[in-house]
């Protein structure tokens, strides 16, 4: 304290630092650092999974689901909710890692299990979108594959195998975030075994006929226009699908489930 | 202006019912709270219109398509002969244009509407063979023209009236008509002698069939050749009906119970 007061320097760069992180603390300036570069992480993670999604072609191989359809509604498309998706992820953990250098640590526990859950939440996100796709895309190759066989039964393939993904798309999703799905497994056991029960009863002879109708479609021991007899039934053949053989005679058309076929024989006049 | 509206009073003055061949919605709506019955003839009944009369192709030929909606019409009972009727049609491209009256007729009963409704095959069976037979008539094969003839329905017994000339190319094959690869497979096995047989279902069920119909009291017009005598007769010996390609003159004619039924130009579809 010499009272005097020299006129103020041009203080060096370093000094102006030091007197800004003196000014607003060292863990300001860290946490505006890691927030600075999540964000241009997460956006650009974003955007590299957008390039990396239209690279491999998903948007054509996806084209025509019902979720790429719904997405399309909303004005986007899965490729841009799933790079969404990457760009949030990244920013959450951002946030924490950045609260993390500011050092908040109350509720410490509570934001542990958060970031915990965090990454799983995140992939049973995407397992549920990949699931969703999936199924939807293995519905219209399922209808595709079935298109040329002219049977409305098989309608309901496409479908089944369309439901078999989703559900099998949740389960993963919510035994990812770690909720109990003995009960839903043992559920869906138990609703297939009724199902199979129930329809083998019921549609046994619809099964048994289509079991020997496929034999049948497949090694064609008679054909149209032959003449055979299925037990006291005896005409020419007009038809035949799956599930029954149309004879017609005379004056009377037949229509002999398959089955019977099997049962008594088939008998071709020459 | 006075003795053009004239011109339309007097056309439908005291008719029994309206015909409109493939309305707009709004053009049907118009005609809503109209005291006759009010028929719509369309490929597809978008306006959901009751009575309504399928129309299985878009006959070019203005006179087929009235005979079909009329003949449809008589069928459900909705006019019968004597009445008079008011048909709103579209001569040029597809939007009704003119108005036509016409006095409904037992003899109008051409078998039109009776071929695609009331033949044993399925109507869509008939309609895509009739396809078909439009589109290898318009391009041909490899551009020359090329004949061909399908028998569809009651295939049974057109196979126990015919034999093969080789060895049939879908045997133990489930092609249907109507099916994507079907148009292809069937130009290239139209360079082939003989008849194709198309079951009730619409199953391909040979093609190079011999025909062997007795050909008497068969009624078609002279100068066809023998395609057309075997496929026409053929109809007349079982419940068939052949519709036959021409290579001569390449028209599409369709044969029901040894009879000719309709006879259209490719060209105009």
């Amino acid at each position: 304290m010499t009272g005097f007061v020299a006129p103020l320097p041009l203080q060096p760069v370093d000094t102006i630092v030091t007197r800004i992180v003196e000014l607003v603390g060292l863990r300001f300036i860290g946490v505006v650092a890691v927030l600075f570069v999540g964000l241009i992480l997460a956006y650009a993670a974003g955007t590299a999974v957008q390039r990396l999604l239209i690279g491999v072609g998903l948007p054509d191989a996806i084209e025509g689901t019902a979720f790429e359809r719904t997405a399309r509604d909303f004005e986007t498309s899965t490729v841009e909710i799933l790079s969404w998706l990457t760009r949030y992820f990244l920013l959450g953990v951002t946030i924490f890692a950045a609260l993390s250098v500011a050092g908040v640590n109350y509720a410490d526990r509570f934001w542990n299990l958060v970031i915990a859950i965090l990454p799983q939440l995140f992939i049973a996100i995407i397992v549920l979108i990949v699931g969703i796709v999936v199924g939807d895309k293995v519905e219209l190759l399922v209808a595709e594959r079935f298109r040329g066989v002219k049977l409305p039964q098989v309608n309901i393939l496409p479908s089944l195998a369309k439901y078999t993904v989703f559900f099998l798309a949740a389960l993963v999703a919510l035994s990812q975030v770690g909720v109990a799905t003995l009960a839903l497994i043992v559920l869906l056991g138990g609703y297939l075994l009724g199902l199979i029960v129930l329809s083998a009863v019921a549609f046994r002879d619809l099964l048994r006929s289509g079991a020997a109708g496929t034999y049948l479609l497949f090694s064609q021991p008679y054909t149209i226009g032959d003449e055979i007899v299925v037990g006291d039934v005896r005409g020419v053949v007009q038809e035949f699908d799956v599930f029954v053989t149309r004879i017609e005679s005379e004056d009377e058309e037949y229509i002999v489930p398959n089955a019977r076929v099997f049962d008594t024989g088939v008998g071709r006049i020459r | 202006m006075v003795a053009l509206s004239e011109i339309l009073d007097d056309l439908v003055s005291d008719v029994d019912g309206l015909f409109l061949f493939t309305p707009s919605h709004s053009h049907y709506e118009r005609f809503a709270d109209l005291d006759v019955p009010t028929v719509v003839i369309a490929p597809e009944n978008t306006v959901e219109a009751e009575p309504f009369v399928e129309l299985p192709l878009q006959f070019q030929n203005v006179k087929d398509r009235i005979r079909f909606g009329v003949e449809g019409a008589m069928e459900q009972n909705i006019v019968e002969a004597g009445d008079d009727i008011a048909c709103n049609v579209g001569i040029f491209g597809g939007d009704p244009d003119s108005v036509v009256r016409v006095r409904v007729e037992e003899n109008m009963r051409s078998g039109i509407y009776d071929l695609f409704a009331n033949s044993r095959a399925d109507p869509g069976v008939i309609r895509d063979v009739f396809e078909v037979a439009i589109e290898l008539g318009k391009k041909g094969q490899k551009g020359e023209p090329v004949g061909a003839l399908f028998i569809v329905g009651d295939a049974g017994n057109v196979m126990n009236k015919s034999r093969p000339l080789s060895y049939n190319p879908f045997e133990k094959s489930h092609v249907y008509v109507g099916d994507p690869i079907v148009n292809v497979m069937l130009k290239e096995f139209s360079r082939l002698d003989g008849a194709f047989v198309i079951s009730d279902s619409g199953k391909i069920v040979s093609a190079y069939r011999y025909l062997e119909p007795s050909a008497e009291g068969v009624d078609i017009p002279k100068g066809l050749g023998a395609r057309h005598m075997a496929g026409g007769a053929i109809t007349r010996d079982t419940n068939a009906t052949a519709i036959v390609l021409s290579e001569s003159d390449g028209l599409v004619r369709a044969f029901k119970g040894g009879k000719m039924i309709l006879e259209i130009d490719p060209e105009d579809y």
